[in-house]
This record gives structure tokens, C-alpha cells and sequence, in this order.
């Protein structure tokens, strides 16, 4: 046997003993491996999230804003339900759309219409896109260690009657964008939007005005999710908020 | 990516472990033959032992500059773009136990006719599964954002400068988001007759 | 010429050179292994009257995301078998290589035809070698002298064989298509149609699976391959007269041009 060849024998057997150590480690010290897999419940690991992902894309407007979101939800390879709408009015100026986990998606907005209509309640008049963005902050950070697993854009017309987009994650760190991508496709749609609309690496950030391209673009930003990314498909829901109020339309995409 | 009778690749120059940047002109795509272009992302080492700039020895690490040198010794012409990019997953697939953690895309040109030239684009995982539909490929840790602009701004049967815009714009937009790539851009844009290296301005960081 | 030194080349088999570095650097945590691209399919073959129907799906997935929309899943293994591979995308085209070079060289060499049984038993083979750690999950079609047959060999070195077969991430629901609309001696039209059933329910129910369907029918001495006969999925809308790009967006800051060589009254190259 030459020197070389000894020399590997050596360092295989090193590492496999190595190896050997480190995994019965492992098991004994470290019972959190479990709670990688949601389905296993037993062993003092329980994981209560899944992610029924979907995506949904946010463009902001002059006196606009444009909602494009996917319609599909689904768990593991399965899918559950091709035509679910994930954005929710919230008043007449405002809507939120979200990926994530499904049931907490529907919790948190029933849970912020509730909360919209004491605000409506209390002092008599609709709260403004500002102040719903701050809200929706203060919710998802209460449930700082037991978060909503979702991931929310919340969109409306601003005092000034720009369309302005709030960009969450899930424990509330929030921030105003011009656009704003989430869900599985979010990685595949932010580039385009970069590319097509001012706002990333842009310190003045002028909106589009010409409602119909920016629908044709949120339209094929969510095509093109749909021909790469696994979990986005069936119908594209398509949200324009301007003044005149809430226009919902749906197109059949593919359901593949 | 590919147009009609050109074939375009792009590419960042950044090589880093993990998180630092340790390089900020690493050169990532390689000539193969006159008609073809090999890039390679991945890791630094597998990188450099897969190109062919490296004339080094016979033995399994001298891959691909071997094997193109044995088949022009034997066969007298150069390797066809399209029988290398086979070549390649083989190659690939020999390591499939102990692979090369890399993920090689292939741009060429293959001449079918009187100034017909087919593109071969392909990718490949780091085992050799070979990937190719004609259009556009990517790799590497920008591979789902240039998915996403990709499939969005791609047109097929583009002439050389409408594909660098494209390539361009699809590479650049990505390249911006991805943290892990950056520091300069290089496309290469090749039709039959010249090989065009253009250095891109970009974001350094 | 003194190319003595070629004989001392390594020919064939795998090469284990970077294992030990590579799990090195596992266990160092530098670098994990990269994912590798996998099938995530649905397949599935069914025996009728006088052949055997193969039928696959056309995507193959790396994690969520697609990697290749239209790629061939069903192999020609010789003219009177095919296969069909779920699994690692790697080895099923790899090893269905391979196989047909065998056969090819065993149909040379006897002057006969292969047998379906005889490609099953060498991808069997070759799995088992391997401890099931060659992931080919194939269902293996063909008529030959005792008549159409179809077998399904799995990754750890199994081979059984039923009328009807299915694999892949979206077997069940082409399963569940195959066990309510199978019967015995059917045409061969019942047959493509039933495997495009069970195919497009994997496409449309498994997420994994998708794009077109692929079909080859084998009848003696005789096979069809029916490339994408269903093909429903494609990008429905694109952005009516495409992107304009920013014209500040891309700028060039140097340019190096290398003209190929072009010989006299030429082409730029020998690509015979």
C-alpha cells in the first residue's frame, strides 16, 4: 500500500469514528431533530405549523394600489383547495393579502376586521392605511413567541391617495415598500418587480400611473411563478384598490 | 440563455466562503471550444479543477482539458457543443458517490446548416443530471431568483443585442437580490463568428 | 505516439475520489452537500390485448422548484423495451444508458432479441449492488418471444410484476385511476387512454409531478412513441408586447471581442 492510499485509510477511519460519536450525541442531547418534521407529534415535539405557501404580489401606484396573489394552498405535495382568495378587504381603502399557514392567515385578518370595526365603533370614522400598518405591527409582535405563521403585505390609499404597500414577516418588523412579494415565489417575483418598478436600489422612487400595465405585469409576475415554482398555481386573483373602491377579478392559470 | 444563431451566458465575479468575500474577479465561465462556452458555479476548488485553463495531469481531476485534448488527438476536429455537454454529465456522473459540488451551465453553438446554427443550453446538477430545454438555464445561489426574471423577460429567437439586454437585465435584477453573489458581472455573448466579453457595472458589494 | 499512458486511465465505474472531503466538510459543517435534481414523478404502464402502454409525466423538481419542464422520463432501452424512471434524475438517465449499451452489445452478439425479463434483471442487478443507494425507481416495458411483459424494478433491488403498474410521487393517484378503470384485454386505444387518465391525475393532483404527458405504446415489433400527446399546461398569459428595460439599467464599463478563427472561404469551424 502506498503512502497515499494510507494515509486516506487513516483519515476515513478517523472521520467514520467521528462520525459514529457525533450521531449517538445526537439522539441522546438533542430530541429537537423531531421537531423538523410536522407530522411527528410524539416525543415531547410538537410542531403546530405548516406551510400552506402560495404567493402574493403587491405593486403600488400613483393613486393605486394592485394586489396579484395565486389561489392555490396546499400541504406537502398535496393540494388542498384551488381557488382560496388570501386578501381580505379591511375597509374600503385597504385590503391585506398573506401567505403562510392557512388558518392563521384566517385568524388574523377576522381578527383585524374585528379590530377595524371597534376602531369604527370607538371613534366614529374608517381608520387610514397608516394606522391599520401600525396596528397589523402591534398584533403580529403580541404573539412574539407563538407568532401567526404569515406573511402579509397590507395595501391601500394613503392620506395623499398614494397607493402605498406595507411589508411584513411574521413576528412584525414592518416596513412601507413601493412593491412587495410573499409566499413561495416570493425569491422568483422580487427580481422582476426590482427590475420593472423603481423603488430596491432607488433613493427617489416614483410610482407608476398607468393602471392596466401594472395589472399585465402583476399578472405575468404570477404566470411566471406558476411555470417554476411548484406550490403557485390554478387561478391569479387579481385586487385594484383606488378610490372608487375594491375591483376583484380571477383568471385561470396553470393548474399543474 | 440562447437566441437565434447566439448563445449568451452571464455571470457574477464574486467567490466567497459563505458569508466573506474572498475574490473579487473570479472567473466563472471558460472558451471550451470555438463554439462553446462552459460556466461553472460552485465551490471555488471544484470550480477550478473542472475548467479547462488548468492543463494539469492525466488523472481524474484533470477532466475536462484532458478529455477535449484526447478527442481532437483522435478525432482531429473539435468536440461538437452539444456531444460535450454529454461528455460533462458523465463526467459528473462518475463522482455520483463522491460528486463535485458544482453546478455547470453549458452555452454552444452547433452548425446544422448553411448558416444555421442550433443553440445547446444546458445545466446540470452536481450528480449529472442533465438539463435542457433550448431557452435558458441557470445555476448556482441566485438559481430561484434567475428563475423567476428569467422566465418572466426571456423571448425566444432574439438577435445578439437584444439577448445581452436581456441577459443582462435578468442577470443584474437577480444579482441584486441575491446576497451571496455581486461584485462585477460579465456576460458573454457568442454567435459563430466572435466571442464578446462585456463587463457589467454593478452594486460592489 | 506515445500514448501508452492512456492504458492506466480509470474506464468505467464510479470514482470515490472526493468522499472522504466531502464528508469532511460535512461534518465540519462547511458545506453541505447540494440537492440534487429528482424526478418527482408520476409513471405508470399497463399491459393490453397485444403490447404494453408506458406513460410518464414530463417535470422534474429540485426541492420547490421545477427544473426542467419538459424532460423525457420514458428511456428506449432496445427497440423492443422501454422503461420508464422515477427517482433520482441522475441515475434513472444514467443507468437506462447504460443498461441499453449492454443490451445493444447482447443483441450483437447473439444475433437475437433481448428480453424484457433480461433488461429487467440487469437494472435489478445494478440497483442491488448498490444497496438501494442508487435511487431508480423504473417500471420496465416490452414485448419479446413469450409476449408483452411488464416489470417493475425498484431502487433496493426488488422486481415484481403486475398487469398494471405505477410509481412516483404521484403513484396513488394514478393508482387510483389504474384499480377502478382496469380491465383485462383491452384495445389498444382503452389502454394510451387510460394511461393519459392516470397520468393527468398525477399532474393535476401531485404537485410534484406535471407539464405534459409522454406515452409510448410497444407492440411486436413495433413501438410508438407519442411525445407530449397531452400537452394543457403552459403559461397562459405573458405581458402583451413583452418588458421595456430601463435604459440606464445595464452599462457597459469594458468590452473584449475575440473574432474565431475563420479559414479561408470557410465556415468558422469543422463541426462535421
Amino acid at each position: 500500500m502506498d503512502l497515499e492510499n494510507y494515509t486516506n485509510v487513516n483519515i476515513f477511519k478517523k472521520v467514520y469514528e467521528k462520525r459514529e460519536v457525533s450521531s449517538i450525541h445526537n439522539v441522546v442531547e438533542q430530541p429537537h431533530h423531531l421537531l423538523k418534521d410536522n407530522t411527528q407529534h410524539a416525543k415531547g415535539g410538537f410542531n403546530p405549523y405548516v406551510n400552506n405557501q402560495g404567493t402574493t404580489v403587491a405593486i403600488a401606484g400613483k393613486d393605486f394600489v394592485l394586489v396579484a396573489a395565486d389561489t392555490r394552498i396546499s400541504q406537502g405535495f398535496n393540494i388542498l383547495s384551488r381557488d382560496y382568495s388570501r386578501t381580505t378587504k379591511l375597509t374600503d381603502q385597504c385590503v391585506i393579502t398573506s401567505g403562510g399557514m392557512v388558518a392563521d392567515i384566517e385568524t388574523l385578518h377576522k381578527l383585524l376586521i374585528a379590530k377595524v370595526k371597534t376602531y369604527q365603533r370607538q371613534f366614529k370614522k374608517t381608520p387610514t392605511v397608516e394606522s391599520l400598518a401600525q396596528l397589523l405591527g402591534n398584533t403580529l409582535y403580541g404573539r412574539r413567541f407563538m407568532p401567526y405563521y404569515a406573511f402579509n403585505l397590507l395595501c391601500g390609499i394613503d392620506q395623499n391617495g398614494q397607493g402605498s404597500v406595507y411589508g411584513y414577516d411574521a413576528i412584525g418588523s414592518w416596513d412601507k415598500l413601493t412593491y412587495g412579494v410573499q409566499g413561495s415565489g416570493s425569491e422568483l417575483g422580487a427580481p422582476i418587480l426590482d427590475n420593472q418598478f423603481v423603488g430596491h436600489n432607488y433613493l427617489v422612487k416614483t410610482l407608476p400611473d398607468d393602471v392596466s400595465v401594472v395589472e399585465d405585469t402583476g399578472k405575468d409576475i404570477i404566470n411566471s411563478i406558476a411555470e417554476r415554482d411548484i406550490y403557485t398555481g390554478d387561478q391569479v386573483e387579481i385586487v385594484i384598490v383606488d378610490k372608487n373602491g375594491i375591483r376583484v377579478k380571477r383568471e385561470p392559470i396553470r393548474r399543474d | 440563455m440562447s437566441g437565434h444563431n447566439c448563445v449568451a451566458i452571464a455571470t457574477d465575479t464574486r467567490l466567497s466562503t459563505q458569508l466573506m468575500t474572498i475574490d473579487t474577479s473570479f472567473q466563472r465561465v471558460f472558451k471550451v471550444t470555438d463554439s462553446c462556452l462552459m460556466g461553472v458555479s460552485g465551490l471555488g476548488t471544484d470550480v477550478q479543477t473542472l475548467q479547462l485553463t488548468l492543463r494539469s495531469f492525466y488523472f481524474s481531476n484533470s477532466l475536462m482539458k484532458f478529455k477535449l485534448n484526447l478527442y481532437r488527438l483522435k478525432e482531429g476536429r473539435d468536440m461538437k457543443a452539444d456531444v460535450f455537454s454529454k461528455l460533462v454529465a458523465t463526467s459528473l456522473y462518475e463522482h455520483r458517490f463522491g460528486p463535485y459540488f458544482v453546478s455547470p451551465v453549458i452555452a454552444g453553438l452547433d452548425k446544422v446548416g448553411e448558416n444555421e446554427y442550433s443553440p445547446v443550453i444546458c445545466t446540470y446538477d452536481s450528480i449529472g443530471y442533465r438539463e435542457h430545454n433550448g431557452q435558458f438555464e441557470v445555476a448556482g445561489t441566485g438559481a430561484e431568483l434567475l428563475y423567476g426574471v428569467c422566465e418572466t423577460f426571456y423571448k425566444p429567437n432574439l438577435e445578439p443585442e437584444q439577448l445581452f439586454e436581456v441577459i443582462s437585465n435578468s442577470l443584474l435584477s437577480a444579482l441584486d437580490r441575491d446576497s451571496l453573489s455581486g461584485w462585477g458581472a460579465k456576460v458573454y455573448l457568442l454567435t459563430p463568428t466572435e466571442l464578446t466579453v462585456r463587463s457589467l457595472k454593478t452594486r460592489q458589494d | 505516439m506515445e500514448l501508452d499512458y492512456l492504458k492506466t486511465l480509470p474506464l468505467g465505474g464510479f470514482n470515490f475520489d472526493n468522499c472522504i472531503r466531502n464528508r469532511a466538510m460535512a461534518e465540519s459543517g462547511i458545506l453541505q452537500a447540494p440537492k440534487t435534481m429528482k424526478t418527482g414523478t408520476t409513471i405508470c404502464g399497463v399491459l393490453f390485448k397485444d403490447g404494453v402502454v408506458l406513460a410518464a409525466d414530463t417535470r422534474a423538481t429540485g426541492g420547490s422548484i421545477v427544473g426542467d419542464k419538459n424532460c423525457e422520463k420514458i428511456h428506449n432501452l432496445a427497440p423492443n423495451i422501454f422503461c420508464c424512471g422515477a427517482g433520482t434524475a441522475a441515475d434513472c438517465d444514467h443507468v437506462t444508458e447504460m443498461i441499453k449499451r449492454q443490451l445493444e452489445l447482447h443483441r450483437l452478439n447473439t444475433h437475437s432479441e433481448n428480453r424484457v425479463q433480461m433488461a429487467a434483471l440487469k437494472l435489478v442487478a445494478h440497483a442491488f449492488k448498490y444497496g438501494g443507494q442508487i435511487g431508480t425507481h423504473l417500471i420496465v416495458g416490452g414485448v419479446d418471444v413469450k409476449g408483452p411483459q411488464l416489470i417493475e424494478c425498484s431502487n433496493d433491488g426488488n422486481m415484481y410484476s403486475m398487469p398494471y403498474h405505477t410509481t412516483g410521487s404521484g403513484s396513488l393517484a394514478a393508482m387510483a385511476i389504474m384499480e377502478t378503470r382496469y380491465k383485462e384485454n383491452m384495445t389498444r386505444e382503452e389502454a394510451v387512454n387510460l394511461c393519459i387518465a392516470a397520468i393527468e391525475a398525477g399532474i393535476y393532483h401531485d404537485l410534484g409531478s406535471g407539464s405534459n404527458v409522454d406515452v409510448c405504446v410497444i407492440t411486436r415489433n413495433k413501438y410508438e412513441m407519442l411525445r407530449n400527446i397531452k400537452h394543457d399546461n403552459f403559461k397562459v398569459f405573458s405581458k402583451p408586447g413583452g418588458y421595456q428595460f430601463k435604459k440606464d439599467r445595464v452599462q457597459v464599463v469594458e468590452e473584449f471581442k475575440h473574432k474565431l478563427v475563420v479559414e479561408a472561404g470557410e465556415q468558422p469551424m469543422d463541426l462535421s
